[in-house]
């Protein structure tokens, strides 16, 4: 009964040794088993007799356990007596396989030989999936970390990236390192245009990279507009939902799409996000992406995104920077030219081809409209010309939009609450188009109405001020008098500068006393002109025959104290006494005279100097200088711009002047000052410059000597019909001269000289009572008769409208004409 | 550039062509160049040359080509030029056909109505 009253733990020991939680095993030392308890048989399904006597432990063994008994096990327990917690998989009777940790001693008898190995193993099917899973963990740990870490540098270029560019450059690499994927793509929505553009590809081989409109059916523009990741996963899916994604992905081998809308915006999911893009990545094969792959995809999507922001607005600050920076630079050319023409071409200039390919200015003010295009090609002009006059209207800007068959926006250029005219402009290819440009467009188009504005008035008071110079300088000069020719020339200053206060004039005191003039007003524009006005009357008035230049130059004196403006005017003044051909003169600050009389050389009238006129601190004290010039002689009277450069000495001008002067003794009186002009100062020049030449008293003789130049001959027929009717020779008979001299001239210049520009051609006419005689003189080649009809018709006009005709061809050619006076002589 | 030698204007049906100043050798290329442009399509042609002061070689070959022309093509035209005046004396020294020529302006538009 005692037997009956065992404790709870006082266990039987057999019962123990059966039912341990462990298996039991007694080997030989060679492993054969010799004992096995029932726990380990219940955990392989064998039975007893299968193992004991029959099996060693090895065989029990995985091959790769058995192995390891061989290679750790067994020579461990040789050399130790006992092993530990050695991982073997045993074979079940089923041929399940289960996983198990071994301990084993090794006991040995008095000899210490080998006797039995005791074997306890232990059931490690929980431990093998905890450590599988715990390996499994790693893993995923890894990998999440490698992402990270991917993500990491990602977000740190994208820190980095100031354009959209350069963010899509970024972040199109990250799918390949991130998660393994084949290639990636991305594609940026254009709000402006309504379209999602492909901008870069790792594998440009791939897939469809035309624009597409956001209302898309194609997979990109879904997901954009959804703005939620979307996994593609298989052929299947693509066929079922994006039919337009089948034909690349099979195409290229993928069987695994990822379509990332690239947001910014809260994070949370009530709206408010914007999709900014879309990147696309795909795999070869089936690729199942795990939750923490979405999650980071859904991240680089937030990141991306907001890079994207980030870098838009940068895009926007620096556009609006160049656009701001562009149009202070456009103001600035603006007013660098004045007039409204110049600053018409500068606007244009400025805008073709840098902004618009294609641009036009319509000013619709002033008497004559002004309509300037610049570039190619032009548009519809049908078209155009409707929307100018719309806008011309309204005073309203029509911007050009997608899809419009004109393709070109018009602005009004207004000014003072006025339309003055238009600007039309197509964009440049490379710009955003011109609704996303209106602000700064029609900003342009502001500044550029203004400065057109200004430019038109200062045209205006440009324009008055030269219509008043030029009505005053234009005044009848005497003429008809044979005893004195007077030629004067007024060059406008080049440059676009104002009008100056240069003038010239000439009047005849009484029948036989002429006045000459030229003068300069300091100052330009209308003020200047006005002066000019103004001091040109009160010469004329002070002008008589008693007094003489130097009280007349007295006379301005006071009259500055009336006109300011005047005041430091310089003038140059000149009576000539027509009966003596005494002068007498008088220079007020203004340059000298340059006089050239038939014989010698040329000579400046340096008497009779004083300062200019109202001078404060210059010589006032005026007096005059009286000689006597022969017939035949001729004054210069001339403005500074004539001699003044700034490359040279006012000395050297002098000189040079003279030369020319004395140059052109022999050239005709009629275009004698633009030729000295076009020779000392050129087109263009920085002054005015004013001349006005007098010839006195009648030659008897002419002589002139013309270039060969078609244009001079006209030049020389004035001369020689002033010359003729000094002489009362009638107009018939001076017809046929001049008729006649001018075929011989033309002659020479055709034939004489056709290959010698350069050529001279002498002229000499004489009068007797009865008769003309003119000689044309050449030194060009005689060729042979002419086959020329014309020149032909030269000649026959030649020898029809002279009497006597001679040709003398010994020494170039020299043609004597002569024909008798007619009836209606004086 | 020709404005101060060559006018056009319409003078009855006939366009009218208004010479001036002195056309010699320099300016009658030129001249003649504005004045082919301008009658090119029109039915009957007067060139008035009763202010021309000057009259050389160059400015008959001018008319002699335009009358020609205008004839070739079937376009009546007359030119007009004073009794008198260096127009007139250089086109008759050089025996320019007589029949094209009038003296004034209404003479001559009367001549093309026949």
């Amino acid at each position: 009964m005692t037997q009956e009253l065992r404790l709870p733990w006082d266990e039987d020991p057999d019962d123990l040794y059966e039912h341990a939680p462990c298996g039991y095993l007694t080997t030989l030392p060679d492993g054969t088993i010799v004992r096995v308890n029932q726990t380990f048989l219940t955990w392989t399904g064998y039975t007893r007799g299968e193992l004991v006597g029959h099996r060693r432990f090895r065989d029990l063994l995985s091959s790769g356990g058995q192995i390891y008994h061989e290679t750790h096990y067994a020579p461990l327990l040789r050399m130790q007596d006992e092993v530990h917690e050695l991982a073997f998989d045993v074979v079940c009777a089923d041929g399940r396989q289960l996983p198990t940790l071994v301990n084993s001693m090794l006991g040995r008898d008095e000899s210490g030989q080998p006797r039995a190995i005791r074997t306890m193993i232990f059931n490690a099917t929980e431990r093998r999936q905890y450590e599988k899973e715990l390996l499994h963990a790693r893993n995923i740990a890894e990998a999440s970390e490698r992402r990270v870490r991917v993500l990491q540098q990602i977000v740190a270029d994208l820190a980095a990236a100031p354009t959209e560019a350069e963010v899509a450059e970024s972040v199109v690499r990250a799918p390949e390192a991130a998660f393994g994927a084949a290639s990636s793509s991305i594609y940026l929505v254009d709000t402006e245009r309504d379209l999602i553009v492909a901008v870069t590809s790792t594998d440009p081989t791939t897939g469809n990279w035309d624009d597409m409109p956001r209302s898309s059916a194609r997979a990109v523009a879904r997901v954009a507009e959804r703005g939620d990741l979307h996994v593609v996963a298989s052929l299947t899916e693509a066929k079922q939902h994006f039919p337009d994604l089948v034909e690349s992905m099979r195409r290229s081998g993928r069987n695994t799409v990822v379509l990332l809308p690239l947001t910014t915006g809260p994070t949370d999911e009530h709206g408010g996000v914007v999709t900014l893009g879309v990147l696309a990545f795909s795999f070869k094969g089936e690729h199942k992406l795990t939750d923490g792959e979405l999650r980071v995809v859904r991240l680089l999507g937030q990141q991306a995104g907001q890079a994207l922001d980030r870098a838009r607005l940068y895009d926007d600050a620096r556009r609006r920077e160049e656009r701001s920076k562009f149009l202070a630079e456009t103001t600035g050319a603006l007013d660098e030219v004045h007039r409204l023409q110049p600053r018409i071409h500068r606007l244009l200039d400025r805008l073709v081809p840098e902004v618009a390919d294609w641009a036009e200015v319509r000013l619709q003010v002033g008497a004559v409209p002004i309509e300037e295009p610049k570039g190619t090609p032009a548009p519809d002009t049908e078209l155009l010309m409707k929307r100018v006059a719309k806008v011309a209207a309204s005073g309203e800007p029509i911007f050009a939009l997608e899809g419009d068959p004109l393709d070109c926006s018009v602005l009004p250029l207004t000014a003072r609450g006025l339309v003055l005219g238009t600007l039309a402009l197509r964009m440049a290819p490379d710009r955003r188009d011109a609704a996303g440009e209106r602000v700064f467009l029609s900003d342009l188009a502001d500044r550029a109405g203004l400065a057109l504005e200004n430019a038109r008035l200062y045209e205006q008071e440009r324009q008055i001020a030269r219509t008043l110079q030029r009505s005053l300088l234009a005044g009848d000069l005497p003429s008809g008098d044979n005893r004195f020719a007077v030629e004067t020339f007024y060059q406008a200053a080049g440059q676009d500068l104002e009008v100056g206060g240069d003038w010239y004039d000439a009047f005849l005191i009484t029948v036989d006393k002429l006045a000459v003039v030229v003068g300069d007003v300091v100052g330009r524009g209308i003020d200047a002109a006005t002066t000019m006005g103004q001091l040109r009357s009160a010469v004329r008035a002070l002008a008589s025959n008693e007094d003489g230049p130097a009280r007349l130059i007295e006379g301005l004196d006071r009259f500055c104290e009336r006109v300011e403006s005047a005041r430091m005017a310089t003038v140059a003044y000149a009576e000539i006494d027509l009966t003596t051909g005494e002068i007498a003169y008088c220079c007020a600050g203004h340059l000298p005279p340059l006089l050239q009389e038939p014989a010698g050389s040329p000579e400046f009238l340096m008497h009779a100097r004083s300062a200019p006129i109202g001078s404060r601190a210059g010589n006032l004290s005026r007096t005059e200088h009286r000689r006597r010039l022969s017939a035949g002689s001729r004054m210069l009277l001339y403005t500074d711009g004539l001699i003044e450069r700034r490359s040279r000495s006012i000395d050297k001008g002098f000189e040079i002047l003279a030369r020319e002067y004395a140059r052109r003794r022999d050239a005709p009186l009629q275009g004698l000052a633009a030729g000295l002009a076009d020779t000392l100062v050129g087109k263009d020049h920085a002054d005015d410059v004013c001349m006005l030449c007098l010839s006195l008293g009648t030659e008897e003789r002419i002589e002139r000597t013309i270039g060969a130049d078609r244009m001079q001959i006209a030049l020389l027929r004035a001369d020689l019909r002033t010359w003729l009717v000094a002489h009362g020779v009638g107009a018939e008979c001076r017809d046929a001269v001049l008729l006649a001299c001018s075929e011989a001239v033309a002659n020479a210049i055709e034939h004489g000289y056709r290959d010698d520009p350069f050529g001279m051609i002498d002229v000499v006419a004489t009068v007797t009572d009865d008769a003309v005689e003119v000689r044309v003189t050449d030194r060009g080649t005689w060729r042979g008769p002419l086959g020329d009809v014309s020149r032909g018709r030269g000649l026959q006009l030649i020898r029809e409208s002279m009497d006597q005709v001679l040709f003398d061809r010994s020494d170039g050619t020299t043609v004597t004409m002569r024909r008798r006076r007619g009836e209606d002589d004086q | 550039m020709t404005d101060q030698w060559v006018t056009f204007s319409r003078f009855g049906d006939a366009e009218l062509v208004s010479l001036t100043g002195e056309i010699d050798l320099a300016n009658a290329p030129e001249i003649g160049r504005a004045i082919v442009k301008r009658i090119n399509q029109a039915g009957k042609v007067l060139i008035d040359l009763t202010t021309v002061s000057f009259l050389d070689s160059a400015g008959v070959r001018l008319l002699d080509a335009l009358v020609g022309d205008l004839y070739e093509h079937g376009t009546p035209t007359r030119l007009v030029v004073g009794e008198r005046g260096a127009a007139r004396m250089t086109l008759q020294l050089c025996s320019f056909r007589e029949d094209v020529l009038a003296t004034d302006l209404d003479r001559a538009a009367a001549d093309l109505q026949v």
